[in-house]
């Protein structure tokens, strides 16, 4: 009888996590590509973070918000290839704007294009504070846990990458007027 | 969204906030097949190779345990087995070290020829401010010529902290306990603690030292911490507490 509720739950399990998979994969895969600016590293990213998930279920689902957790555990997947690799973290000498501004109506999505460009010259972890920071919305505190740092730490990584975007933006609105 | 804090913030963020949302939505290729399966594809590996991993560590301590049954005593004891250990008499009176598996301490480790026990090599020793996640206690005899391994303890992630936070709220030197004179031969510590700590980095040492008449503390290669009883209580338990030694027979409370 035990064993039949046991195997009854380990198969509940199975579906929750089959479908809850199903249903957010989209929303992690999108947030590891913004985090990572690669196909491929988003998708390694998100089945480790999927596998730690379905190791640990149990736990995991009963969260307040299962879908933070793992993207947490996303981060920490990319963080952890940073250790794994020594992925040094080498941001290009001169960040350039690949995406030319546009004189016509389409100078917003220039804009964008631009900013997503300038986003792939941060270093790794200047970039992952600004995703974490500007597309989850987290405060300075949540990102320093996230990254391992102290949230002086998380707060100086945005602000040095804000002060990069800046200068290399209006180094190209001027060179553009 | 947090408030903006400052300029560039409310300058850019919005900005950024949006070619990361149209990106995300934009994003070509992303393959969201078969995640779930190959997660549990994975687990499952995992959990096959964990009890291959610990049927195989069964199978090698048991074969150790014939071994040492009909090979005579181990000079080598651990907490597990403190009763057979010199200076045990008073581990009746500690609280049983929580333990852990872990590798167990190297029979050949630096402190044996380093010739004292504040030669702790760089790389080596621990940052004091860095979380820690479990903790083995390595005690060495260090005499001349007869070297060797005589106790080791595990302790938990909670230990092992508990030991770090008593020892970097320290002053560098414990005014209390004697300075003595003596010759170079003479200073040389009969035996000395490794306290082995896990942390993100990897394995960070703090050497302790009570023995001798040069030094006595915790040593972590870049800072010297005073030598006393509260961190000791801490792992000084089974094979690893000392009988005595020159310093913590003048220290109380050990």
């Amino acid at each position: 009888m035990e064993a039949a509720l046991a195997a009854a739950e380990a198969h509940t399990g199975a579906i929750d996590f089959e479908l809850w998979v199903t249903e957010k994969s989209d929303a992690l895969l999108r947030f590891a590509y913004i985090l990572t600016g690669d196909v491929t590293l988003a998708e390694d990213a998100v089945q480790d973070a999927l596998t730690t998930a379905c190791a640990r279920w149990g736990r995991v689902s009963r969260a307040d918000d299962p879908e933070a957790y793992v993207k947490r555990m996303v981060v920490n997947a990319h963080i952890s290839w940073w250790r794994r690799f020594r992925r040094r973290e080498a941001p290009a000498a001169e960040p350039t704007r690949t995406a030319p501004a546009s004189p016509d109506g389409t100078a917003a999505r220039a804009d964008a294009e631009a900013v997503w460009a300038l986003c792939a010259t941060l270093p790794d972890r200047q970039r992952a504070a600004v995703v974490l920071r500007f597309y989850e919305e987290l405060s300075y505190a949540e990102i320093g846990v996230l990254l391992h740092c102290a949230e002086a730490t998380a707060r100086s990584h945005v602000h040095r990458a804000l002060g990069v975007l800046k200068n290399t933006l209006s180094r190209e609105g001027a060179e553009d007027a | 969204m947090p408030e903006p804090e400052y300029g560039p913030e409310q300058e850019l963020g919005p900005k950024i906030a949006d070619a990361l949302q149209t990106k995300a939505h934009t994003a070509r290729g992303l393959q969201a097949r078969g995640l779930a399966q190959v997660a549990r594809k994975r687990v499952r590996r995992r959990r096959q190779t964990l009890i291959a991993g610990s049927a195989a560590v069964v199978v090698a301590l048991s074969i150790g345990g014939v071994w040492g049954a009909i090979g005579g005593p181990s000079p080598v004891s651990t907490s597990a087995d403190s009763s057979s250990a010199g200076g045990a008499g008073d581990a009746d009176s500690k609280e049983a070290a929580p333990s852990l598996p872990g590798p167990a301490c190297p029979e050949q480790h630096p402190i044996l020829t380093a010739g004292s026990h504040e030669a702790v090599p760089a790389g080596v020793g621990l940052d004091v401010e860095l979380p820690v996640y479990g903790l083995q206690a390595c005690r060495y005899r260090l005499l001349a010529g007869d070297t060797m391994l005589l106790g080791a303890a595990t302790f938990n992630a909670t230990t092992a902290q508990q030991v770090v936070d008593a020892i970097k709220v320290l002053p560098e030197r414990n005014p209390t306990l004697p300075v003595f004179k003596c010759t170079p031969d003479t200073a040389r510590p009969s035996e000395a603690i490794v306290l082995r700590f896990d942390t993100r980095l990897g394995i960070r040492e703090i050497w302790v030292g009570y023995d001798g008449c040069s030094s006595a503390g915790f040593f972590t290669g870049s800072r010297t911490f005073g030598l006393y009883a509260a961190p000791l209580k801490l792992f000084m338990t089974g094979t690893v507490r000392p009988t005595g030694g020159t310093y913590l027979d003048h220290l109380k409370g050990w």
